[in-house]
């Protein structure tokens, strides 16, 4: 294990992260998944050490952090910030020279031959030698991105963080920029542990994922073991078939069948009926009728209780879209003949009419079903 | 078309060569020029003790002290106002946005102003004001951790507050202010010996310590987070290099009052032909600074002789106009 985390928790305002014990491997590509807020980059900037944990400890190459003073941290990992803001006036090489910085004595700032070698190195790796010249902002975004790795690999650190660095890069820059960061790995056995906001990308290129959700790790581990049609719905949220084609994962995502959010009022009427008589108050309702031809009517539902040792229960359970629909029910003419000429028949011990205001937010959620209709469209 | 390093060092080089020589010829013109001109051959005369009488008086006593005060504030300025843009990530930073300007000048208001007796303190007022200032403001912005936004913020803050006790003192003592005119202008008007002996040790301190902080300043340009994991530890070095930047500007502003445009637009200047790498920048800013600000004081006297302009305003004057027009030509100069 290149770094180990143990029992981290760090508050914020109004969030939290709390990450057990988790390891991300030496020398492979780790990608640290999640959605939006569930707190993927404050792990990462807690693994950088930007940000100082409340409690716990990161170890790394198995001396903990605060065995590191900031130059020797820096030598043993780089960390590729998603500050876009500051690219200074400088030509490409002046740029990536600023990383030889932890290797520099404080206030020297002349470079050593070995430091003009990293630098050579690390703008031919990245494939930008013939950009040393141009002055940094002149480049496109993919180029200053690929320079902005070359400065991180100029560090010449072992362990290597970035921050979502696909992020702002058309799809082929990010293909080509995570071809170059598994090359960088398989060939100098750089660990590289980075957030990615693609899902897809991050099963496809790294052999280690870590998953976040709401500010804890949910799950850790090879993408073809951690990835899967449950982890999908409780990381993501998302319905999706996985299949695993080779190396490369393929999810689609399926739409899923939820209604928008509805309002609806439904009124239930629960009676207590002497025992065994429930049948007859059934038959009874039948007969009221017409309900089912009022405006803002949405369903009726009878529900019969046998199994209480003293009385029957009948529950009677109209949805309506709002009260006004019901209360016009009560009042209107075939509700009026239906309760005015009857007693209320002896059998019923009680009744209780109750009044629930609901917001139907989806509608249950058939897993298996759905995800088969949706593969039936897809073929 | 793209600037490439080499053309790029090629201008550092030649920029370099002429920086002595320009610096030097200011100095030349400087001293040269006034009611009494002076040609170079009579200057070098006086300089090695063959002038006349009247002129050796007219050079060490009354021009070269002034000329050497204009040279050592503008160097001051224009390296304080560099730093404080890459500091500070602002490209409208400047020695005024720390304090430094409102520090100094309340203080030299409250000196000249409540209490004119002590009058030759003024540097000194006007000194330590400039620093506290400049700290307060520094406090001000502390929250667990400094960070540019909050330093600008709390400099407009405090400048703004600083500004209106000042214009306070002055209005309700408006029979009292004529002396603190024309050092809130700015100017070199009448600095001699003394002046220069107060402000130099503070100022050659100062200057010294740049070149420590070049190399800082560039990995701080990348952005906090970066700068630190490039081994930086950031907080103390912001404040080193702020706390640098107002002692040279504090040794200014103490001696030449409130001249504001040097430090903002000789660092931007010397940007645009060489780029933001601070190894280069600083020295260049230095000497741009020192020429430019001798070069506007010798002119503010003698254009209008027998009036004398405060060479702030004429720096700001001509000064501002040939910036837009660098500004303009931006895309021709990379």
């Amino acid at each position: 294990m290149a770094i180990h985390i143990n029992e981290l928790t760090y508050e914020q305002e109004r969030f939290g992260l709390q990450a057990a014990d988790v390891g991300i491997p030496k020398g492979k590509m780790t990608a640290i998944v999640g959605r939006n807020g569930s707190g993927k980059s404050t792990l990462l900037r807690l693994i950088a050490r930007l940000t100082k944990p409340d409690s716990g400890s990161i170890q790394y190459e198995g001396e903990p952090g605060e065995a590191y003073d900031r130059r020797t941290f820096a030598r043993l990992v780089s960390v590729l910030s998603q500050e876009k803001g500051a690219m200074p006036d400088m030509t490409v090489r002046e740029l990536v020279a600023l990383g030889r910085a932890p290797r520099q004595s404080a206030f020297r700032s002349r470079l050593t031959p070995e430091d003009d070698q990293a630098v050579d190195r690390a703008l031919s790796v990245m494939g930008v030698r013939h950009l040393e010249d141009r002055l940094v902002h002149s480049l496109s975004g993919g180029e200053q991105q690929k320079v902005r790795i070359a400065m991180s690999l100029a560090q010449e650190s072992p362990i290597m963080l970035l921050d979502e660095p696909t992020t702002y890069l058309d799809m082929s820059h990010q293909l080509e920029l995570m071809e170059t960061l598994k090359r960088l790995n398989r060939q100098m056995g750089l660990t590289i542990v980075m957030v990615l906001h693609d899902l897809q990308q991050a099963a496809a290129y790294c052999d280690h994922l870590i998953a976040m959700d709401d500010g804890r790790i949910a799950a850790s581990g090879p993408p073809r073991e951690v990835i899967d049609r449950r982890f999908m719905l409780s990381v993501f949220g998302v319905v999706a078939r996985i299949e695993f084609g080779g190396d490369y994962p393929v999810i689609v995502p399926i739409p899923q069948q939820t209604e928008e959010e509805n309002k609806m009022v439904i009124v239930t009427n629960v009676s207590q009926i002497t025992k065994g008589n429930g049948m007859k108050l059934i038959e009874r309702f039948n007969k009221v009728g017409k309900v089912e031809g009022m405006k803002g009517f949405l369903g009726l539902e009878v529900m019969l209780t046998e199994n209480t040792k003293e009385y029957d229960e009948v529950t009677v359970s109209t949805k309506w879209e709002s009260k006004e629909d019901f209360q016009a029910w009560t009042r209107s003419e075939a509700f009026r003949e239906s309760h005015a000429h009857r007693q209320t028949p002896d059998y019923i011990l009680s009744n209780k009419i109750s009044f629930y205001d609901v917001l139907v937010v989806r509608k249950p959620l058939d897993l298996e079903e759905q995800t088969e209709q949706a593969e039936q469209q897809i073929v | 078309m793209s600037l490439s390093l080499q053309t790029r060092n090629s201008r550092r080089r030649w920029l370099g060569w002429l920086a002595l020589p320009a610096a030097m010829a200011s100095v030349l013109y400087g001293v040269g020029s006034g009611s009494v001109p002076l040609t170079v051959t009579e200057i070098v005369q006086v300089l090695f003790g063959d002038g006349t009488a009247v002129h050796e008086s007219i050079v060490w006593n009354i021009r070269l002290p002034r000329v050497l005060v204009c040279l050592l504030a503008g160097a001051c300025l224009a390296a304080s106002g560099a730093l404080l843009q890459g500091v500070l990530r602002n490209p409208l930073a400047d020695p005024g946005i720390i304090g430094v300007s409102a520090g100094g000048g309340l203080a030299a208001v409250i000196a000249l102003v409540l209490f004119p007796q002590f009058g030759y303190l003024l540097p000194g007022f006007a000194f330590a004001g400039a620093l506290i200032a400049a700290l307060a403001i520094y406090l001000l912005a502390w929250d667990g951790g400094s960070s540019p936004v909050k330093i600008v913020l709390a400099g407009i803050a405090v400048n703004a507050l600083l500004g209106a006790v000042m214009n306070g003192i002055m209005v309700l003592n408006s029979d009292r202010i004529q002396s603190v005119i024309p050092w809130l202008a700015g100017g070199f008007s009448g600095r001699s010996w003394p002046h220069l002996q107060f402000m130099l040790p503070y100022a050659l301190v100062g200057l010294a310590l740049t070149p420590f902080a070049a190399k800082t300043s560039n990995l701080l340009m990348l952005g906090d987070q970066s700068a630190q994991s490039l081994g930086q530890h950031v907080e103390r070095q912001r404040f080193l290099i702020v706390a640098l930047a107002s002692l040279l500007a504090g040794a200014a502003v103490s001696v030449a009052g409130l001249i504001g445009f040097v430090g903002l637009i000789v660092p931007h200047a010397v940007r645009l032909f060489i780029g933001d790498d601070y190894r280069f920048l600083l020295p260049f800013s230095i000497a741009g600074g020192a020429a430019l600000t001798v070069i506007a004081d010798t002119a503010a006297r003698s254009w209008f002789d027998p009036l004398e302009l405060p060479a702030g305003i004429l720096l700001a004057a001509i000064g501002a106009p040939f910036f837009l027009i660098l500004l303009k030509r931006r895309r021709l100069l990379r």
